[in-house]
């Protein structure tokens, strides 16, 4: 289903340049310094399919593994893992080779559930291939529930499921303190 | 402080000096000829208390204060005519300048000098840089920066590193980690010719430092993990253009296998083994990548070098011998076809390669002077072969080892431990060395005046469960799962001298972190390398004495060279940024273990250098002053 999905995000998206480049090359005499979209608004820009919308972490929290922590689920994405050589890079221990350690609770591209979910799906720029092609959302989701299962990846509301394995905290799920926000 | 004292202690082991000295004096006895044509007629007689007989030929002969290739000659020798720096005042060494390249992917190069300029190649983004030798603290002439794919860095198996740079004719060649060998102008940093050589979407990397003869830069692949199919190559220096391409597996016809090949044994003649020795069609994802060293030898105009592993790295799922994986190539530098090849590891099931480095050295043996290759194979057998024929000459463990109980003469080959084989779903314990070796790429070094090989070596072993894999492109064909650990000793490391007449440790230091660095000999008889853990040492290259360290930023995994500067001082360079696989997880866990660096440090006696005298805030550029004014108030 997610494959009928990408190409309809991926125009979405062509739209949305063809756009831009429409409106700034109007404007040949300067850059204008009204009417200019919100920052809130120019980050709402929709990836394309489900687990593109993850971009967003707050939409991420909306959405939990289907499979929960089904002790099925687990050892099927256990065995996936081993199946389709993820232990080749994370290692069988999952702590990490050649790919980064999927045990600890720091995650280059976001901790939630659904933002593993994209990294499986769509691979990530380092090395990591995609499986969307390959594999069903169910077997992908079954893979997350066993990644979940080793207790560094984030629940929904943000929280590591593991607190003891919680030394670093994603950047992509914390939320930046008042603080932080008001200096440049 | 109190490390450093104890580690400053040299252990011994193996034969004593007096009787190092002995049977030095015994092999001297025989007539040493070095080898008949014109290259060797400039090979010194070999000194009194040269332990082993052994000559070198040092071609091409460059400038004795340069360092041109990664392994300075033809040979392999890293061996440097220089001895400013000596026994007697090595303690004296301090740091002359430092230069950080920006990087902190294991650095596991060595840098060039070429007239008065040093080349450097960082890993992965693989920038290459100049620096100025005349200037005080060698300030950049030009930086390269060739933007290899990212996605390279998750497919190299072992780090995003790079093994060196390759001169020839004002052009630097080296190779990206993303299968792009690249050749970048000396003068002024810009790229010349780009040749895409393999697909890194299949995991193919490449990490390997070309080598150079004549017109032709060799280059190999890395992926032995990723079920590529290996291969060598030769390109035109001038322009990239593909000349020749062997690969590793396959019939005769893409292996460069006709009529000229002739194995020493029996076992490995036949038409299109590298076919025929693996189960039907599994040649095709065989591994066998070239991702070390390449030596040459002029007289015969044969090159040397080994393959890597077979791939998966499951021996059950590829009954047969898997060649030419874990082989050692002789090829006609010319046409790319087989001489000879010899298997070090027959159906290699510990993941041992072929891939160190091949030192060329013509060595007396039982009263006749040979032509042989000396290699440290993983498997830690050191290996003294002739390399006009490939027959073993001397087979001997030079590291801890229990996957073989000896090694048959007469077929050349090892005798396989039946315990020690794996088998899927079964954990084996304490099996030694572990896929790293008891040696990995970290190349040896040879010196024409104590006859000696000097090596950093591995004392490991691994608890290993091998699990059944399926081909996946772009995902490893693997299936090891092992846990790595000290052998018998506790040390992680040790850095030895080896005689390769007769298959003697000499003598050795052992260390408590892992010994991945190069060594470097030298005329001063003085031998450098450096540890996991970032010290850099000195050591008398007789008796096995450690003269002098320093603690370096990272740890050490660089080669280290020696080279005359612009004022006639001797400079010895390393790079310190630890990775590769001495990020293992049983150093990390170990106090003490560095974080990761890129930076070369220069060490000179007393650290003198070029402008140390003036150092002091160089005059403010400006156009109105003349330049006599500009040198005010300097000395």
């Amino acid at each position: 289903m997610p494959m009928r999905i990408v190409p309809a995000g991926l125009m979405t998206m062509s739209l949305m340049l063809c756009a831009c480049s429409h409106s700034e090359g109007g404007s040949a005499s300067g850059p204008p310094t009204t009417g200019l979209p919100s920052a809130g608004e120019m980050s709402a820009v929709p990836m394309g399919h489900v687990a593109g919308l993850t971009d967003s972490a707050a939409l991420a929290r909306s959405m939990p593994n289907p499979y929960g922590d089904d002790a099925q689920a687990v050892a099927a994405g256990k065995a996936l893992y081993v199946k389709m050589n993820c232990a080749g890079c994370h290692a069988y221990d999952a702590k990490g080779n050649m790919g980064p350690d999927l045990t600890d609770s720091y995650w280059r591209y976001g901790g939630l559930p659904a933002q593993i979910y994209r990294s499986i799906h769509d691979g990530r720029a380092q090395g990591m291939p995609a499986w969307g092609a390959a594999l069903p959302p169910r077997e992908i989701w079954k893979l997350v529930a066993y990644i979940e299962s080793l207790g560094g990846a984030y629940s929904v509301d943000g929280t590591p499921r593991n607190p003891q394995r919680a030394e670093l905290v994603a950047p992509e799920v914390q939320a930046p303190s008042p603080a932080a926000a008001s200096s440049p | 402080m109190r490390n450093f004292a104890r580690m400053q202690s040299p252990r011994k082991s193996g034969l004593s000096l007096a009787g190092a000295l002995l049977l030095g004096l015994l092999e001297c006895g025989h007539p040493s000829q070095a080898a008949d044509g014109p290259a060797a007629a400039a090979t010194p007689p070999v000194p009194a208390n040269n332990l082993s007989g052994a000559t070198i030929n040092f071609a091409p002969n460059d400038p004795a204060g340069e360092w041109r290739s990664q392994a300075r000659d033809y040979a392999n020798s890293r061996y440097s005519p220089l001895d400013q720096i000596n026994s007697g005042n090595v303690a004296q060494l301090r740091v002359a300048w430092t230069f950080s390249d920006g990087t902190l992917h294991g650095h596991e190069a060595a840098p060039l000098v070429i007239g008065d300029t040093m080349y450097l190649v960082t890993p992965f983004p693989d920038m290459a840089y100049a620096l100025d030798l005349t200037k005080p603290g060698a300030s950049i002439k030009w930086t390269f920066k060739p933007n290899p794919s990212p996605l390279a860095i998750g497919k190299a198996c072992c780090d995003a590193v790079t093994r060196g740079i390759a001169y020839a004719d004002g052009k630097l060649i080296y190779n990206l980690l993303d299968d792009h060998t690249v050749a970048v102008d000396t003068k002024t940093g810009k790229e010349v010719w780009r040749i895409k050589m393999d697909n890194v979407e299949t995991g193919a990397t490449m990490t390997m430092a070309p080598l150079i003869v004549g017109n032709k830069v060799f280059v190999g692949n890395s992926g032995g993990e990723m079920g590529v199919q290996g291969w060598i190559a030769a390109l035109d220096v001038g322009t990239g253009k593909e000349l020749w391409r062997a690969y590793s597996t396959g019939s005769d016809k893409r292996v460069l296998i006709g009529a000229d090949f002739k194995p020493f044994y029996r076992w490995m003649k036949g038409e299109d083994l590298g076919v025929s020795s693996w189960p039907a069609g599994m040649w095709k994802h065989g591994g066998a990548s070239v991702w070390g060293w390449i030596s040459y030898d002029p007289q015969t105009n044969l090159i040397f070098y080994g393959t890597s592993n077979p791939s998966p790295r499951v021996p059950v799922q590829r009954p047969g011998y898997n060649l030419w994986a874990s082989t050692i190539f002789a090829r006609d530098a010319d046409t790319g076809m087989a001489r000879w090849a010899y298997q070090t590891t027959p159906h290699d099931e510990w993941d041992y390669d072929a891939v160190n480095e091949d030192i060329l050295m013509d060595l007396p043996i039982k009263g006749r002077v040979r032509k042989v290759l000396v290699h440290f194979d993983r498997n830690a057998y050191a290996y003294t072969i002739d390399r006009t024929t490939g027959e073993v000459l001397v087979a001997a463990p030079f590291a801890y080892l229990n996957w073989s109980t000896g090694f048959d003469m007469t077929t050349g080959r090892p005798i396989v431990n039946k315990d020690k084989e794996p088998k899927p779903g079964v954990k084996i314990d304490n099996l030694c060395p572990p896929d790293i070796g008891g040696k990995d790429w970290q190349p040896a070094a040879a010196s024409p005046r104590s006859g000696l090989v000097y090596a950093g070596i591995f004392n490991l072993c691994m608890d290993l469960t091998d699990h059944e894999v399926g081909y996946i492109a772009s995902t490893p064909y693997d299936g090891m799962e092992m846990q790595r650990q000290a052998a018998p000793g506790g040390n992680l490391g040790e850095f030895m001298a080896w005689n390769p007449a007769t298959g003697k440790k000499m003598w050795a230091i052992k260390e408590r972190f892992m010994t991945m660095s190069g060594a470097l000999a030298t005329a001063g008889d003085v031998v450098f390398y450096g540890t996991a853990d970032g010290w850099f040492r000195a050591v008398d290259a007789r008796s096995g004495k450690i003269l002098w360290s320093q603690k370096l930023g990272s740890g050490v995994i660089g080669q280290p060279i020696s080279y005359l500067g612009p004022d006639h001082r001797q400079y010895i360079a390393i790079y310190s940024g630890i990775g590769g696989v001495a990020t293992m997880r049983v150093d990390k866990s170990m106090s003490g273990f560095p974080a990761p660096g890129g930076t070369l440090y220069v060490f000179s006696i007393h650290g003198d250098s070029v402008g140390a005298q003036s150092a002091e805030p160089a005059a403010v550029d400006d156009a109105a002053a003349p330049p006599a004014n500009a040198n005010q108030g300097k000395p």
